[in-house]
């Protein structure tokens, strides 16, 4: 029928689309979430696809997936995010790229999925009640720092001799953070050592047992090219980046959708 | 208001009392929140196991008996004295022929793991810690009413656990070979000889041919009824679902054989009868799952639950207190006495795909044959954590199955429910997983607009 399949990813605050087509990635949008769930979907999936000229005969089947997902009633079936990310990373990763491990970091939780080198989920472990390391844990960082988001990242790349930041809650950093600044250090060695200590415990979770194929970062974090840079570090491992790191759940609940359309 | 406890508890100028009676009284109160607790969580399971859809009507025996053990606290319905078990290498035959009754008492209870778990060490396994607990607080009956209990050595936790009872029970304990030779065989029969003595001495009944035979033939009768019931599970589609199946047959712990063998008989007419009926759990074809590794013992029964309310079915299990309680009867070629202890020693052992021995063709074999017979389409291997048994066990399977093709995981679980939403997630991409290898049913039909 259609050439064109849709992804919707309905996290607590954003909503995410991805259309694809010909097994490429053609375009995404996002939007806050709002109220309505199902109603920002719809307007949502029309913008998409109005901005690419595609019409609605056009797309063969629909996919939700994330949080949301069971509220999306627009879309034809849903998914899980563990699958859909597994099935992501088919479109998103670098050419060279091995399935082995996906380390997602977004908004509010981070999580970390293991593959097989079929791109089958092995195992998974998620950090749902630890803000460390997620996107929330970043803006407190960089509000007291005076700086921007965008920013954390290539400032922490900055720094000579990163400080030693030990606690790795929210809560606790938070004030490690202010006495540091109090004593003058450089923002740039205080991001740094911040980064490091997100890295280690998001490090931590790992499952030692699981180490075949190659590392890559989706979700939000994936953008910040400190946190990046951490990984390779402390992994001693190259990492790789996820192309629309953002929208990997998106882009992979439309590619499962494109098996049924 | 004050309650009545809080009363006794701060009341000034009352009466004086010792602090051997107040100490009494807070032990007491200890020992009320230990019940509710208890009570409560496995109410709650037995809630979740009627809800789930699906339980055939001739279910209702077991699931009674597991209320009255667990939700009622009390004892096995029995006149005989019983004889406390662990593991399904206790030939229960020669424990009926003693004139007693048999009842397996590895726990799978949160709230005793509770208490366990500062009895023992970190690393221990929460079905020990589990034990552990129960005996502690004394309080529940099936522990409690034991004559004797018996410990086969089958891991390192099972070997510190018997030596922790033993400070308050008659015990004792069955040398399990870690092979299988000869030499193996005749040490283990001389364990059972020895046991003979020890439960003779514990119920003051003798055992002889005659009454060993009796035993067989108890044993026997639920053997036969289990056997058709696994016959009957195996059909496709599926008449009922593994939860309810495991939860029957963890009943047969504190069941005399004989009223196990009549329930279960009631549920094999039933199922006869749903497939005269055309009667299926469920309209669409549910992808179909087969459970293993370490213990699942009720109220633990949080992974077969949640794979059946994520939409998953559990169509075969290979766990001891499912399945694997109540393989194929012991065959004896020679009716002398010697002769059925013997078919009982090689019963126990020869078959048993238990990852406590060193060599385990068996087991691979044996999961192979379930994966076939089951029409199997993916394998959940469940570990508890701290059993290093099972867990050692897990890389060959994975390998040896994925040359089948087979998907599977691995599972890791404890005694709380705190793993229980990482649990879900990770069932349900499985499910996902075997449902994505299939043929997927495409979408038809136009779309007009969003
Ligand atoms: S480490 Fe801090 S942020 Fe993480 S769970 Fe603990 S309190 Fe929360
Ligand atoms: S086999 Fe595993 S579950 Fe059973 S007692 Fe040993 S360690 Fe515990």
């Amino acid at each position: 029928m259609g050439k064109y399949y849709i992804g919707l990813d309905g996290g607590s605050t954003y909503l995410k689309a991805a259309l694809i087509g010909n097994g490429q990635v053609v375009d995404t949008m996002v939007r806050s979430t709002g109220i309505d769930n199902n109603g920002t979907a719809q307007l949502l999936a029309r913008e998409l696809c109005n901005r690419n000229a595609v019409t609605p005969s056009e797309v063969g089947y629909i996919m939700a997936t994330g949080y949301s997902r069971k509220v999306l009633e627009m879309a034809d079936d849903d998914i899980s995010e563990i699958t859909a990310h597994a099935y992501g990373v088919r479109l998103t990763a670098p050419k060279e790229y091995q399935p082995g491990m996906i380390i997602d970091i977004g908004g509010q939780d981070s999580k970390i999925i293991y593959l097989d080198s079929h791109y089958a989920v092995k195992n998974f472990s998620m950090n749902d009640k630890c803000a460390a390391g997620t996107g929330k844990f970043m803006e407190v960082i960089a509000q007291i720092l005076e700086t921007t988001i965008d920013q954390v990242g290539p400032l922490s790349l900055e720094s000579t001799s990163p400080c030693d930041i030990n606690s790795t809650c929210v809560v606790f950093a938070q004030s490690e953070v202010i006495s540091l600044v109090a004593r003058k250090y450089d923002r740039r060695d205080i991001l740094a050592g911040m980064h490091l200590s997100m890295v280690r415990r998001i490090i931590k979770m790992m499952k030692k047992s699981e180490k075949q194929g190659d590392i890559l970062m989706t979700g939000g974090g994936a953008l910040n090219i400190g946190l990046h840079k951490a990984f390779e570090e402390e992994l001693m491992r190259d990492v790789y980046v996820a192309s629309w790191p953002q929208f990997n759940g998106a882009i992979g609940a439309a590619l499962i959708g494109s098996e049924r359309g | 208001m004050q309650t009545e406890e809080q009363k006794s508890k701060t009341a000034p100028g009352r009466e004086p009392q010792t602090k051997y009676l107040r100490e009494q009284q807070k032990k007491q109160r200890q020992q009320q929140r230990f019940i509710k607790k208890e009570t409560q969580t496995a109410a709650r399971y037995l809630g979740r196991l009627e809800q789930l859809s699906g339980a055939p009507a001739a279910m209702q025996p077991f699931v009674e008996v597991l209320r009255r053990i667990y939700v009622e606290m009390q004892g096995v319905e029995t006149d005989r004295p019983t004889i406390g078990t662990y593991c399904v290498m206790v030939p229960q035959e020669l424990i009926y022929a003693a004139g007693a009754q048999p009842v397996k008492l590895c726990s799978g209870n949160y709230t005793a793991f509770s208490i366990g778990d500062d009895l023992t060490p970190r690393d221990a396994c929460p079905l020990v810690k589990a034990v552990a607990g129960f005996q502690h607080t004394g309080l529940m009956p099936v522990y409690r009413d034991c004559s004797m209990m018996v410990v086969p050595i089958t891991c390192d936790c099972k070997k510190k656990i018997a030596g922790m009872l033993r400070d308050s029970v008659e015990l004792i304990t069955l040398h399990v070979p870690a092979s299988r030779e000869d030499a193996d065989m005749e040490a283990y029969l001389r364990q059972l000889y020895e046991l003979m003595e020890r439960l003779e001495a514990a119920t003051g009944s003798p055992i002889s041919s005659g009454s060993l035979a009796e035993g067989f033939q108890m044993v026997g009768r639920a053997q036969a009824e289990f056997s058709e019931f696994i016959r009957l599970r195996k059909s496709s589609p599926a008449l009922l679902r593994g939860t309810h199946s495991m939860a029957m047959m963890n009943a047969s712990a504190y069941m005399s054989a004989d009223r196990w063998a009549d329930a279960m008989h009631g549920v094999n007419l039933e199922l006869k009868e749903r497939i005269r009926t055309g009667e299926k759990i469920s309209s669409r074809s549910l992808p179909r799952i087969l459970l293993t590794g370490s213990p699942i013992v009720f109220p633990n029964i949080k992974i077969p639950l949640l794979i059946e309310e994520m939409g998953g079915l559990v169509s075969a299990d290979e766990t001891c207190m499912g399945e694997r309680g109540m393989w194929d009867p012991a065959v004896i070629t020679d009716h002398s006495f010697n002769g059925m202890l013997r078919a009982l020693a090689n019963r126990a052992l020869r078959p048993c795909p238990c990852p406590t021995f060193a060599d385990n063709t068996q087991r691979i074999y044996r999961l192979k044959q379930m994966i076939r017979d089951n029409e199997i389409q993916g394998v959940i291997y469940h570990v508890l954590r701290g059993c290093l048994v099972y867990d050692f066990e897990y890389r060959q399977i994975e390998e040896e199955l994925g040359k089948l093709e087979i998907p599977v995981i691995r599972l890791e679980s404890d005694y709380n429910e705190e793993d229980v939403e990482q649990l879900r997630i990770r069932i349900e991409a499985f499910i996902e997983l075997i449902k994505l290898r299939q043929e997927p049913v495409r979408r038809t039909g136009i779309r007009e607009s969003f």
